[in-house]
């Protein structure tokens, strides 16, 4: 029987950037196995897969779909080959129906006319066939992520894909969400269709996929069987060299109430009400994890908390002092450091350089301001402290940030907010997108904050960066503080109840 | 080093190929105009870089001059008078381009897509031009002096402290219209580009109504601002200092060419070395950004803005004050704002880059104004710089293309390495 998919000696590179993004990388799939692909950021498994699904062209080597030799330069191309991809942030039209969106393109028609009553039937019937009810007329802007991506693998599957590749499928999704994934990824493949995982969630790839293949800056450093791998192993063939996958942590000294929050009303984007009636406390010398699926109000307590986002109702101190419409200066001065969910846009500035990005939140002091005057000397000392204490390789005082990897960008925005010895952290998603090495070094340097008696506010969609850091646990639902919970006796099943909306008999701490 | 002098040369050789390339693609219209393309462009380039007698390329650089005794002796073209150079009217020409490419770039570092200059400048010329009488007048009247005999004393301190008025003035003017933008951006995020077209026509229109009613100085046909008193002139170099230096001759080249350096030097400063500069280039790289270091965005916006209608104000200043000494009917209609945002965009917003690119567009206005002369179509001139800006504007294509090539010729590197280090936990 023929390989489903057999990539051979695949090369790219990107003049713009420089990078040899796929190095020589031969990998074959077999029809009915779920096979992973995992691998740091900036590994070069996104690229493989783009060049699979036409969306990039290789510079060499060749691919055979079902031993044929195929010439992908389009994803109409792929499609028509029996390829589907499911993309990180989905592809569809909001305003759509579900079935819109699944017939989108290839649409039932008569003489150019839609009829709306088939495609919905044929949608139902597809649906039924693979075990993924959905109801068609359903608006996909309102039904949850988790369905929105069902719609995506329907879409695929419409198109009747023997090749489905899932880009980070279980980023965005609930415990139970996760689960459901499983079952239908177990399912296509007993259906004798090959599935493609795009990952670096390594507990995710030991529970779903047959084989593994890692991939390591560029090259792939080997394809096993996954029951003969350990989560480690796998791990350390990632990193290339021994990692630590749950950071030793001592128990909190919990000191005096650093930062509460009283019935805080904050309204999202278009002024409807995000977060309803929220209250909290943050200790010094603890971490309060705040754990939930994303979208549920978080976002919004974050910028309240940060002053970004005015406060409809509600109060928050900061060491007793009410500081609810400080604006962020003031904030900062007293003592707040926050990490912010989107490094790129918010914190850091690409189109600059190092030097200028260390000093944006005390720029205007001394000794890097003399009479608004700009210092250079200082303000380059600072850079190298941080490139020093971080260990950033890669970067150079005085050079812009540009190139740099996700994890040192992320470093360096741990640098800046933790120079000046901050009394109170606010950490929105520290780790996302970063790979094993630089989450433990993240993961590190959070408890080190604690250990030294700094209050932090850790907000992650991720369940296991919730437990291996919280001392607490709160979880939000819609806006609501659904439990907090002692990290030490709260269980997965019931954080997980808790973030999808359900309340738990027990109310601790 | 050698990095640096390297991406000199790397930005330097790009606006040189796309000036070669928008020459080869207006051959195509100088032939259909029965015309030898060399010829038409060697007119071109020394009536806008020659000295006089220029007929070639190579007479840019080296030409022929007749000695008196007979025969002739070849001399460095730049440095030859005889009859006034052309690149003293070139820097003429540039003072204006480069300081409304300064207040261009000064707001678009700010993320303001402001093309205010226009307006901004009628207005600043506006005021110059009313300051340039009238405050002479109100020195006479209230120092009870005949303007016919002024004692020298008082003349040479007039010449000083009348011009400085009328700049600050015509800044003020020009800084509170560009301000009228920015309000408008940061309180009530009023989209900046639709509100300094609309405020540049508002601009033109007032500066109408002045010079036909309240200023209109005589009956002339063209309406007209009385002259300026001779006490807030900016003497070209031509009429004053280097009366005698031959190179200035034909050019009403002054002191304005000094203020638009030391204006460049400044803005440099500014933008780079001063915590303000540094606040409005956060604001523009992420607005987001500056808001969640804390960075007073709006206020650094503003502040360009009140510095992109300073700079564009002294721009009408000077032009009034130095070039033509009257605001003449039509002087708004010009568009002498908007060549000045085209310098900046071409110059990609670098301040020396700006300085080059301004004296290069000047220098082909100025070749294409004579391109009649050679029985040529003037149109021709301005179809060749607009050709050269197209493929100026293509920079990132040709780049794409060229990285293409470049990346088959050389063999690659190894990946940017992912973090291989020891992570430790920080020490700070």
């Amino acid at each position: 029987m023929p390989h489903a998919v057999e990539l051979q000696h695949i090369r790219k590179f990107f003049p713009s950037t420089g990078v040899l993004a796929s190095d020589d990388v031969s990998l074959s799939i077999e029809p009915g196995e779920v096979h992973a692909l995992v691998g740091e950021n900036g590994a070069g498994k996104t690229t493989l897969m783009n060049i699979l699904y036409g969306l990039l062209a290789p510079d060499t080597g060749q691919i055979l779909i079902h031993g044929q030799a195929a010439h992908i330069t389009h994803p109409n191309d792929a499609i028509r080959l029996g390829i589907g991809m499911v993309h990180q942030h989905f592809k569809l039209v909001p305003s759509f129906s579900i079935a819109q969106n699944i017939m989108l393109g290839i649409e039932p028609n008569r003489a150019g006319f839609v009829n709306g009553r088939t495609e919905a039937e044929a949608v139902r019937k597809l649906a039924a066939g693979f075990g993924l009810p959905v109801d068609p007329h359903a608006r996909t802007g309102s039904v949850s992520v988790g369905m929105q991506q069902r719609v995506e693998i329907l879409k695929a599957l419409q198109r009747d894909a023997r090749i489905l590749i899932l880009d980070e499928p279980t980023a965005v999704l609930t415990p139970q969400e996760v689960r459901e994934l499983y079952t239908v990824v177990r399912n296509l493949a007993a259906a004798g269709r090959a599935v493609v995982l795009i990952t670096h969630k390594l507990i995710e790839v030991k529970d779903v996929a047959d084989r593994v293949s890692v991939m390591r800056r560029g090259r792939m450093i080997g394809t096993h069987p996954v029951a003969e791998v350990s989560i480690r192993a796998m791990a350390n063939m990632m990193v290339g060299r021994e990692v630590l996958l749950q950071v030793a942590k001592g128990e909190a000294a919990p000191g005096e109430v650093v930062l509460r929050a009283e019935n805080l009303l904050v309204a999202g984007a278009g002024g409807v009400p995000a977060v309803f009636g929220v209250s909290f406390t943050v200790r010094a010398g603890e971490i309060l994890g705040l754990a939930g699926v994303s979208g549920n109000g978080q976002t919004e307590l974050v910028e309240a908390l940060a002053g970004l986002r005015p406060v409809d109702a509600g109060t928050i101190t900061l060491f007793g002092k009410d500081i609810t419409a400080s604006i962020v200066r003031d904030r900062r001065e007293a003592g707040m450091a926050h990490i912010p969910e989107d490094r790129l846009v918010m914190g850091l500035n690409l189109q600059t350089t190092l030097d200028e990005n260390v000093v944006a939140t005390h720029y205007q002091k001394p000794p890097f301001s003399a009479r608004g005057i700009f210092q250079f000397k200082p303000m380059r000392r600072l850079a190298q402290q941080i490139i020093d204490a971080f260990s950033i390789r890669a970067a150079r005082v005085g050079e812009p940030i540009r190139m740099l990897s996700g994890g040192n960008l992320q470093k360096i925005v741990l640098g800046r907010e933790l120079e000046g010895r901050p009394k109170f952290v606010i950490a929105n998603q520290p780790t996302r997108g970063l790979d094993v090495g630089s989450i433990e070094f993240v993961h590190k340097t959070l408890i080190a904050q604690r250990d030294s008696g700094v209050a932090v506010l850790l907000v992650s969609v991720e369940l296991e960066e919730i437990f291996a850091l919280s001392d607490r646990i709160a979880v939000m639902f819609e806006g609501r503080i659904m439990g907090l919970l002692d990290a030490r006796d709260a269980t997965e099943t019931e954080i997980g109840l808790l973030m999808a909306g359900s309340s738990l008999e027990r109310e601790a701490v | 080093m050698l990095k640096r002098t390297q991406q000199t040369f790397g930005s330097l050789a790009f606006p040189l190929l796309a000036t070669i390339l928008g020459l080869i693609v207006s051959s195509l219209f100088v032939l259909t105009a029965r015309a030898d393309p060399l010829t038409a462009y060697q007119h071109l380039f020394c009536e806008g870089f020659g000295s006089s007698g220029c007929q070639t390329f190579g007479n840019l650089l080296l030409i022929d001059v007749p000695q008196a005794g007979g025969g002739t002796q070849t001399v460095f073209a730049p440095f030859y008078g005889e009859k006034g150079h052309k690149l003293a009217l070139v820097l003429e020409r540039a003072t204006i381009l480069i300081l409304t490419a300064l207040s261009a770039t000064v707001a678009f570092k700010a993320g303001m897509f402001s093309i205010g200059m226009d307006g901004q400048l009628v207005l600043g010329a506006m005021a110059a031009a009313f300051l340039g009488y009238a405050i002479p007048d109100q020195i006479y009247a209230l120092g009870k002096i005949d303007p016919k005999a002024i004692p020298p004393a008082i003349e040479t301190v007039m010449h000083i402290v009348v011009p400085l008025l009328c700049i600050a003035g015509a800044m003020a003017a020009g800084a509170f219209w560009s301000w009228i933008a920015g309000f408008l951006k940061v309180r009530l995020n009023v989209n900046e580009l639709i509100c300094t077209i609309i405020l540049n026509t508002i601009a033109v229109q007032i500066a109408g109504y002045l010079i036909n009613f309240p200023l209109r100085s005589d009956v002339n046909n063209l309406a007209r601002t009385r002259r300026i008193e001779d006490t807030a002139w900016l003497v070209p170099f031509n009429r004053g200092i280097f009366q005698n230096v031959e190179w200035f001759t034909g050019a009403r080249l002054g002191i304005g060419i000094l203020i638009a350096l030391i204006a460049a030097l400044a803005l440099w400063f500014f933008l780079y070395r001063t915590t303000a500069g540094y606040e409005q280039r956060m604001a523009r790289g992420s607005r987001l950004f500056a808001r969640f270091g804390g960075i007073p965005g709006g206020r650094a916006v503003l502040r360009a803005m009140l510095i992109s209608g300073a700079l564009s104000g002294l721009a009408g200043a000077i032009q009034i004050l130095g070039v033509e000494r009257r605001f003449v009917d039509g002087f708004a209609a010009g568009g002498l704002g908007f060549d000045g945002v085209l310098v900046a965009i071409l110059a990609k917003e670098s301040i020396p880059g700006l300085l080059l690119v301004a004296c290069f567009y000047a220098g082909l206005q100025q070749g294409s104004l004579n391109l009649q002369f050679a029985n040529l179509p003037r149109q021709l001139g301005g179809i060749i710089i607009a050709f050269i800006i197209l493929f100026s504007s293509m920079e990132t294509f040709f780049r794409a293309q060229f990285g293409k090539v470049w990346s088959r010729l050389r063999p690659p590197r190894r990946p940017p390495a992912a973090p291989l280090s020891e992570n430790r936990t920080p020490a700070l």
